[in-house]
């Protein structure tokens, strides 16, 4: 696949240089730069070829700016990164969101972190800053933002006709979960467009990474995704290891596997008891949060934390686990067991339940690769992409497990891959118990203060909400150059505005629920 | 006492004792009842419920009525005030209406009127005004349409309920609570009308606005519907509404079908009030263990579904009752 589409590329842009890379310590096959006029040209050609858009992140390298459009494939590994220099005097670049849809959301984030203005953009308006900032927060230097840029940045002001019923879902509202704000116009009960206003939460992590050296970065992880924080440690300790070549002792793998899909494991049961919340059903929230608990228990002692974790660390783990860690996930393994077979009877045969989200919030394919969703939603589409499965890291490589997907790609599929994804993670912590090897966990002579060599990366795990991808820049100091965070969420909740549409207002929140957001990911 | 009733009547008197002692007991059955969900909805939900405040938690519902009495009652500015106050009031008159017309023993009834059961459906869509003054009036989107919902709701249930009992009163040819209960000694008229008591219980269930047909206080899509912006003694009043209608749609369903105070060996208002609450136990049973259904869904089973059932059945009871 890799080599058909470098022929194939090279066909098409003419005379330019191709690069292949090192997959191990780049994690993507191809790079190749290309003018700005040439871009939605790039774009179309990776759209026709079936590839979707996973990242786009702007770094300031102080002389010019670079464009990094990062396209994967839902069928096969192979990922392209597509580089594409700015001026940062007079930054303008034609816009690719008319060929893929996620780029809409992504470039206003660029927008108005470094001041990229995209030509043809429908909508260049603050995304996560409302109140205007005097500075674009991400550039090397100090770039002022011109009166001009921030009148026409401004703040998100909900209008319409004179007789159109707005209504604010959000930023407090029971079924958010969290801060998400969405705009809804309604017409009686019925939606006519939905608008997701972010940003209540946005802390700047990514350029918190820029001001610390590469360890203590690490506990903002686990705030990102305070549900499956395990899953962004994961991510970004095996990142920071790929870039500085360190190998991880086996027993340290394997226990990552086991924490980590243990907290998937919460994660979903997490979403499960706040879904059917949403639906009216309050009872079985107390049921999962009693599993929950015992999930707690078990990472407590070992981890130190019961939420936000910073467990692993570079080359191995923080504390290894011992004979009543191992005791104890086996008995909760079986009680498990036992307990998807209630929630089979509780929840799963139930007629409102399956009326309530039958036919609700469809994603076609089509949609779910244009949008870059991935996860459980993607699956639920039908599409059985996972990276545990494509680009296995820790041990995952060696567990057997299943990608379940779905058929028609409504909410009440997104609620069976759940429910099988956690009856698989299941399946791998016994697998991962049983395999357990002896020996250290930690690898011999990691240096306290890590300086990778120079280079970008681009990283990506399989988080209970999909696809996380990180790309980090180094330039051999003991600080990221730069660290972009595609979050799951994010390319998540961007399907819900054409999912939301001519809908029930009952229905959005079953829609918004499937999708199991989580606020501060998407703000970071 | 006859001094009293040389000057106001004996009717009246007896009116006004009624009355008070149906205020006593709507307070005392709505203690009863948030004691009783709480518990419900503990053992439930693998919890135990309260059980700190007295034996069992029973005082708990009297430190509840204590702190929402001690709340500071506030009013949102942009309220349209008069709608605002009147409406948690508003909405106590068809709950204390009904009750008097519900015969709890065969001498235990505040006025046996001949058109009761009418009294009662007439009064209880009253309910619906003071739900839409308190909508209108939070001046507040969420309370509106919660408002607007019940509405729809409540037209769309009280058909099926009323259709539902009128088999029973072409079977007594009467409307008084009391002569029906009374043609009750053999057999319950559940027996000859299940398809009926079926349908007035789930018309009545969604007549009380609970799970699964909660949907005009719809927690995660409205916040809390009409009485979003009601909080103290105020809220309270809504609530003590929302639980005393459980009990007369329990209460009435016990009339009609369940043989009212009838029944061997212990006293009649023992007998009524423990099928009663049996209801009520039900009802709090569906909500705990339902999710919601969708307004569309909502109106279909009333419309398509329940309506007509119900008027089948009203056929077929004319036509064995004309043979």
């Amino acid at each position: 696949m890799v080599g058909k589409i470098k022929t194939e590329l090279g066909a098409a842009l003419g005379n330019i240089e191709i690069g292949e890379v090192n997959y191990r310590e780049r994690g993507y096959h191809l790079c190749c730069e290309v003018d700005s006029g040439e871009i939605v040209k790039v774009a179309r050609f990776f759209d026709e070829r079936g590839f979707y858009l996973a990242a786009e992140i702007c770094v300031d390298y102080k002389e010019y700016l670079e464009l990094v459009y990062i396209f994967g494939n839902h069928a096969a590994l192979c990922r392209v990164k597509v580089a594409l220099k700015v001026d940062p005097a007079k930054p303008v670049v034609p816009t690719i969101s008319t060929v893929f849809d996620c780029a809409y959301w992504y470039e206003r984030e660029i927008r108005e972190f470094f001041g990229v203005t995209f030509e043809g953009h429908p909508n260049m308006t603050y995304l996560f800053l409302h109140e205007g900032i005097d500075y674009y927060p991400l550039r090397k230097g100090q770039v002022q933002v011109s009166a001009e840029d921030k009148k026409s940045l401004g703040s998100f002001q909900p209008e319409g006709a004179e007789d159109t019923f707005c209504i604010n879902l959000g930023p407090q509202h029971p079924s958010t979960h969290g801060v998400l704000r969405v705009v809804l116009k309604m017409d009686g009960e019925y939606i006519e467009e939905a608008e997701p206003v972010l940003g209540y939460l946005h802390r700047m992590h990514e350029k918190m990474a820029e001001n610390r050296g590469y360890l203590q970065f690490h506990a903002n992880t686990g705030r990102m995704d305070y549900l499956g924080a395990m899953a962004f440690n994961l991510g970004y300790v095996t990142a920071v290891e790929r870039m500085c070549g360190i190998a991880v002792p086996d027993r340290a793998n394997y226990v990552r596997v086991i924490a980590t899909e243990l907290n998937r494991l919460s994660s979903h049961l997490m979403w499960l008891g706040a879904y059917l919340a949403d639906l009216g059903a309050l009872t079985p929230f107390l049921y999962v949060f009693d599993d929950r608990e015992q999930i707690n228990d078990i990472l407590e002692p070992v981890t130190g934390s019961r939420l936000t974790y910073a467990y692993f660390r570079f080359g191995g783990l923080y504390n290894d686990v011992d004979e009543a860690f191992v005791a104890a996930t086996k008995a909760f393994v079986e009680r498990m067991k036992s307990r998807f077979v209630l929630y089979e009877k509780l929840v799963t045969g139930n007629v409102i339940f399956i009326n309530r989200t039958r036919g609700i919030g469809v994603i076609t394919k089509e949609r779910a690769r244009k949008q870059a969703v991935s996860g459980p939603v993607l699956r639920a589409a039908g599409i059985a992409m996972d990276m545990r499965k494509t680009e296995p890291c820790a041990a995952y490589g060696a567990m057997d497990f299943d990608v379940p997907v779905g058929t028609r790609g409504d909410a009440l599929d997104i609620y069976h891959v759940r429910i099988k994804e956690m009856e698989n993670a299941v399946r791998i912590i016994e697998q991962a118990l049983a395999g357990l090897p002896e020996g250290p966990v930690m690898a011999e002579k990691v240096p306290k203060k890590l300086k990778p060599p120079k280079g970008d990366i681009y990283h990506t795990v399989e988080t209970p909400r999909g696809e996380l991808g990180i790309y980090i820049v180094s330039d051999e100091s003991d600080t990221p150059y730069r660290m972009k965070w595609r979050v799951p969420s994010f390319s998540n909740l961007m399907v819900f505005p054409e999912l939301a549409k001519g809908n029930l207002l009952a229905d959005t929140v079953a829609i918004l629920g499937a999708l199991d957001l989580v606020i501060p990911e998407i703000d970071r | 006492m006859e001094q009293l009733a040389s000057i106001i009547g004996w009717e009246a008197l007896k009116m006004i004792v009624g009355l008070i002692g149906v205020l006593a007991f709507v307070v005392v059955n709505a203690l009863i009842l948030t004691w009783a969900e709480r518990k419900v909805a503990g053992h439930m939900q693998r919890r135990i419920g309260p059980k700190e405040v007295g034996p069992y938690g029973l005082i708990q519902p009297i430190a509840d009525a204590l702190k929402l009495l001690g709340k500071e009652i506030l009013t949102p500015r942009a309220v349209d005030k008069p709608l605002y106050y009147v409406a948690p009031m508003l909405i106590f008159i068809p709950v204390l209406v009904s009750f008097i017309v519900i015969p709890f023993d065969a001498s235990l009834v505040v006025k046996d009127i001949n058109v009761g059961i009418l009294v009662i459906l007439a009064f209880s869509s009253l309910s619906m005004f003071s739900i839409l003054m308190a909508g209108w009036g939070s001046n507040n989107k969420y309370a509106l349409m919660g408002a607007i919902r019940s509405i729809a709701q409540n037209i769309a249930y009280e058909i099926p309920l009323l259709l539902a009992l009128l088999p029973i009163i072409m079977m007594t040819n009467s409307f008084s609570l009391k002569t029906i209960v009374e043609a009750q000694q053999g057999l319950w008229f559940v027996f000859y009308q299940p398809l009926a008591f079926c349908i007035y219980f789930i018309a009545g269930v969604a007549e009380t606005n609970r799970t699964p047909f909660d949907l005009p206080e719809a927690e995660s899509e409205l916040v809390a519907g009409y009485h979003t912006e009601y909080s103290g003694m105020r809220f309270a009043l809504f609530f003590l509404a929302e639980y005393t209608n459980m009990f007369i749609v329990s209460a009435i369903a016990v009339t009609f079908f369940l043989g009212g105070y009838q029944g061997p060996f212990l006293p009649g208002i023992i007998w009524f009030l423990l099928k009663s609450y049996l209801l009520v136990f039900v009802i709090m049973w569906l909500k705990w263990t339902f999710p919601r259904v969708r307004f569309d869904q909502l109106l279909n089973i009333s419309w398509k579904a329940l309506i007509p059932l119900a008027f089948i059945n009203l056929l077929i009871t004319g036509g064995l009752l004309k043979l």
